[in-house]
Parts: structure tokens; sequence; C-alpha cells
């Protein structure tokens, strides 16, 4: 496993209440690992506490990266170490340029020209015309988001966490995400994916069902698919959506049964 | 005059403002240019419609700068007052006078690269004519070691239906001890940008601006953005002063300040006073840190803290 979760609690900032309750489950190298669960269900307070943010603390619990705890770690250090995340709403800088911000995560700074070059061509976006824009309110939701997803490329991360990379985006992108995702994966990347967007989780190899701040089932993607719309009384949607490349993932009859309440391992 | 003779060590700076040094060697571009190293004029270069004429005086020189009626110039005048001793005084006095109908820049570069204990003065007097579009850059280095002292004061006559811009940029190297006095009278229906960028890095640093825009013509605007960083124990005092004292006249103060680290001190301030009852004049002004969420963004791609505030602080200065 690239990166484990170990009973991992996360409290609020003023630690009155739990966010995210004894969760554990792991991420293997190499994959795209898909976190879902509804809206205020703790995916996003569990990226930034793999990210380590300041503010982020937990109240128990262990993280490990190859093996090793960073649980102490700081955010610079969990950084350096291989980690990286593109936020679901990034900020608007004036006077900084996307070159420069692009660069900032490249270690080896040789080429940096080009290397800005490449990760913007990655997420489609023309070089010429936005590397001396400004990362201000002149770019457009899309496009900074896009820039955001650059900047985490550029830094060659062992484990890229994409908080939402689709949002407020428009739904044509779909394809251009996918191709996106494959381009990352080519780089030996590994991906935590936040993501509402069952279109989009299904490039995952793995997901993970959070669930009112609880970990609910981690398995291959389409099964947590399944007990998510399970969860949610989302039998038609998932007969209608649960398909990857263009398969389908399960017969209406297995659905049937899950939603009968037969157990999926059955 | 050949490139070598001017020395070179006091235009290395310039890179740092991201402005070519070719352009203020002679025999190069087709702009105006004045250079003084120390007290002693090393070289001037004359283009049509400008007259550079300069006078050595005891500690320094008497520039004067006339823009003759209808000049354009795209490319800027290049003024640069170097002094690559640790100390010493340099006395500036430059007058200025762009006729009417005038179109041109200028690039002023005030650089002291060992500075220790040196002294700059500089009095400057402008009078910027009608329908004139003038823009006045000037850039500072004043060293790595202890900055200088340096005192300019200018006093700035802008006349009827003239656009004005100034901008004054001290974000590189340590400043030292600075005390800039900037008085600008605005006519009918002028218009008048300036903008002030000062960055205190350490104990021995101390920057004081004042920058004052008196609206004295109906119709004139202004509006003057100040950007102040303190860090480290550095110290920066700006006060952004705009009068309205003619009918329907406009202006507006902008202030943003970062203060870093123990003892620093970091100060822009508005000042807006009002005469006449038809003119508005406003001000805003943001104080404090970065936000948290700038920091852990940039933290999250490897950056230190100190690293991550570093890069804030030249995004926020910049031009
Ligand atoms: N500092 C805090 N104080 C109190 N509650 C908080 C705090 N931070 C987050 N929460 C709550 O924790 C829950 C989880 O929030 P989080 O942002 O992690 O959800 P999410 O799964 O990412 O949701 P979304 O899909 O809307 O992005 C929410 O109910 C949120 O309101
Ligand atoms: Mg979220």
């Amino acid at each position: 496993m690239l990166l484990e979760l170990e009973n991992v609690t996360i409290p609020t900032f003023d630690k009155q209440r739990i966010i995210v309750n004894n969760v554990s489950f792991g991420v293997k190298e190499g994959s795209i690992h898909s976190i879902i669960g509804p809206n205020g269900s703790g995916k996003s307070t569990l990226a930034y506490t793999i990210m380590g943010l300041t503010n982020y603390k937990l109240k128990s619990g262990k993280i490990k990266f190859e093996d090793k705890d960073i649980t102490d770690k700081t955010i610079t250090e969990r950084a350096q170490l291989g980690i990286t995340l593109a936020w679901q709403e990034p900020a608007r800088i004036e006077g900084l340029s996307v070159a420069k911000y692009i660069s900032l995560g490249v270690k080896e700074k040789s080429r940096i020209k080009e290397k800005v070059k490449d990760v913007l061509q990655t997420v489609n976006l023309e070089p010429e015309k936005y590397v001396d824009r400004f990362i201000d309110d002149s770019l457009s939701g899309g496009e900074r988001k896009r820039i955001e997803l650059a900047a985490a490329i550029a830094m060659q991360p062992r484990l890229i966490i994409l908080d939402e990379p689709d949002s407020g985006l428009d739904v044509i992108i779909t394809e251009d995400f996918w191709n996106i995702f494959n381009k990352i994966k080519e780089l030996n990347m590994t991906i935590l994916l936040i993501t509402h967007r069952e279109d989009i989780g299904m490039v995952a190899d793995y997901g993970t069902l959070l669930w009112r701040g609880e970990h609910l089932i981690t398995d291959e993607f389409p099964k947590v698919m399944l007990q998510y719309c399970k969860k949610a009384g989302l039998k038609e949607f998932c007969k209608r959506a649960l398909f990857k490349n263009g398969v389908k993932c399960f017969d209406d009859d297995y659905i049937d049964k899950i939603f009968e309440g037969v157990d999926l391992n059955d | 005059m050949t490139n070598n003779e001017y020395p070179e060590e006091i235009l290395q700076s310039l890179e740092d403002y991201n402005i070519d040094i070719r352009d203020f060697l002679p025999g190069h571009g087709s702009g105006a240019k004045l250079l003084l190293d120390f007290n002693k004029i090393s070289g001037v270069e004359q283009v049509e419609g400008i007259i550079l004429k300069g006078r050595e005086i005891d500690n320094g020189i008497v520039a004067d700068i006339i823009i003759k009626e209808g000049t354009h110039h795209e490319e800027p005048i290049h003024l640069c007052f170097g002094v690559n001793k640790e100390s010493g005084i340099q006395e500036i006095f430059p007058r200025i006078i762009a006729e009417d109908n005038t179109d041109v820049k200028i690039q002023a570069h005030c650089s002291f690269p060992n500075a220790n204990g040196l002294i700059h003065k500089m009095y400057g007097h402008f009078y910027i004519g009608k329908n004139c579009n003038f823009t006045y850059s000037e850039t500072h280095y004043h060293g790595e070691k202890s900055g200088a002292l340096v005192a300019p004061v200018a006093i700035i006559y802008v006349g009827e239906n003239s656009t004005f811009e100034n901008n004054f940029n001290l974000t590189k190297g340590t400043p030292g001890k600075v005390k800039i006095m900037i008085d600008i009278y605005a006519m009918r229906n002028s218009t008048i940008r300036s903008n002030i960028r000062a960055f205190g890095k350490n104990k021995k640093d101390s920057i004081r601006v004042r920058d004052s825009i008196f609206l004295e013509g109906e119709n004139a605007k202004s509006l003057i953005k100040m950007k102040a960083a303190a860090r480290d124990g550095g110290e920066v005092l700006m006060y952004g002063i705009t009068e309205g004292n003619a009918p329907h006249c406009n202006g507006h103060v902008e202030c943003n300040e970062i203060v870093l680290g123990k003892g620093s001190i970091c100060r822009a301030r508005p000042f807006i006073r009002a005469t006449d009852p038809t003119s508005s004049v406003s001000h805003e002004a943001s104080l404090g840190r970065f936000p948290q969420k700038w920091l852990d963004e940039l933290q999250a791609k490897g950056l230190t803290e100190q690293e991550a505030t570093d890069i804030l602080i030249e995004a926020m200065l910049r031009e």
C-alpha cells in the first residue's frame, strides 16, 4: 500500500465534534482510488488531513505513507515526500503568473519552460495563451482548476489528491478527464480522486464510501458505487449508470437482488 | 563612449526588476539617456525633441530635461543614478519640463549595490504641460549590506487634460533608511495614477513614503495604490494623501500591507480630505497576513512557510 489510514478520527477545529470517525483503508500504488459519499460526509476533511493542513489534526489514529508513519509530519514535509493536493476551490492570487505557479513544485528546474508547457498541454490549455497570465480573478473557474491540476502534475508526486477536479466544469469534458487521468497514470502517480460524478469516478480502480463521517466499504469501484446507490435508494440509476469501458458492471437481476437485501459478497 | 566605461555592477540590479540592462547602455536602443556615476556624468545621449543637460555640482548634478512641444517617444528616457562606492553623498536636482502635447516615459534607476552609509538626495521639479501623457517610473536598489540613506522629494505640476503616471518601486535588496515625499498638483481634467511599492526586510530598513495628490482643477481624477510589506523587524510607513479641492474631482486611495515576523511595523494609510462639496474622495485599506489557505496551497507544493511567504510578497509587490 502506498497510503494507509488506520483508525483515523478527525475532530472539528474547536474539537467539539467528530467529522471523520475511525476510518481505515489503504490506497494501492499505481491505482486510481476514488472517495465517494454525499455532501458533508467528510471527503474534503479527509483529503486535507492526508495532506497535513495545519488546522486538520488527528484526534486518534495513524497515517502511513510508504510504510512510514507521517502522522506528525507537516504539510511541507509531506509534499516533499511526494504527496500533493489539487484544491476543490483553488485560491486566486494577484501577481502570481501561471508559469511561476506551475513551476513552484518542480524540483529539477532545468528545462522548466518546457515542463510548464507540457503540463499545460496535458490539461488541454494552449501554453502560449496561458503562461504569462496570472492566477487571479481573470481566469475562468474551469481554467483555474485545470491550472491547479497542471501544477500538481508538474510536481510529479507519488500521490496526487484531487478534490472534485470536475466540479464547476462542463459535462462535455468527461472524455477530457479520462485522458488526463490516463496521462497521470502513465507518469506513475497514484491518484486519490474525490468526485460526485459517477461517470468520472468510473475511471477508478478502487473506491471508498464515506457516510456521515463513517467508513462503509473499500473495494473495487463498481462495488462501492453499488453500495452507495443502495444506501441512497437509487436502483434505477444503478441500472442505468454503472458502466465501465462501455460494459455494464452488473446484471439488472443482480442489482435487484442487492437492493432486496442480499449481501454484496454472497 | 563604450559600454565598459559605465560600471556594469550598478546596472546589474535592473535584472531583478525585469528591466533590460541594455536599454541603459550608451549606444543601445533609441531612447535618450543620462548616466551618473557617483558625482560624475558618464554618459548622455539625446534624441530628437528631448533636451537632456547635466551640470556637475559639488556633491552631484543638476539635470535639465526638456521635452519639446509635440514630442512623442515610445522608447523611455533612461536615467541611472548610480554609486558603487560604500559611502559618500550624491545630490540630484532634476528639473523636468514636458511641453504641451507630448507623450513620453522616463525610466529612472537608483542603484547603490555596495551602499554602507551612503547618502542619496533628490529634489525634483516636474512641470507637465497641457494634453500630455507622461509616465515616470523609478526603481531602487540599495544593495544587501545596510542600505543607504535615501531622501527624494518631488514636486509635480500636471497641466490640463494631461495624464501622469508615477511608479515607485523599492522592493529588492535591503533599502536602509528611506524617506520619500511626493506632492502632485492636478489641474483641470487631468488624470493621476501613483503606484508605490516598498518592502522592508530587516531591522536596518525603515521606509517612509508620503504621496500626496491635490486635485486642484475641475474633473481632475486620481488613484493612489500603495503596497507595503515588512518582515523580520523592518518598518514601512506609507501615507497616501488625496485632497479634493475642485468641483467634480474624484480621488481614490488604496492601501495594502502585509506584516510578518517579530518587531516588524507596516502601515499603509490613506488620508483623504474634500474641500469642494461636489468632489469625491474615497479609500480602502487591507492589512495583515496572507490567508492560511494561500500558504497551504504553496506548501502543498513542497515550499516551506518562509518560501511560500516570499513568493506571495513578490506577487503582491509586482507591477
Ligand atoms: N471547522 C468545522 N467546524 C464544524 N464543522 C465542520 C468544520 N469543517 C467541516 N465541518 C463539517 O464536517 C462535515 C464534512 O465536511 P467536508 O467538507 O469534509 O465534506 P465533503 O464530503 O467534502 O462535502 P462536499 O461533497 O460538499 O464537498 C460537514 O458537515 C461540514 O460542515
Ligand atoms: Mg468537499
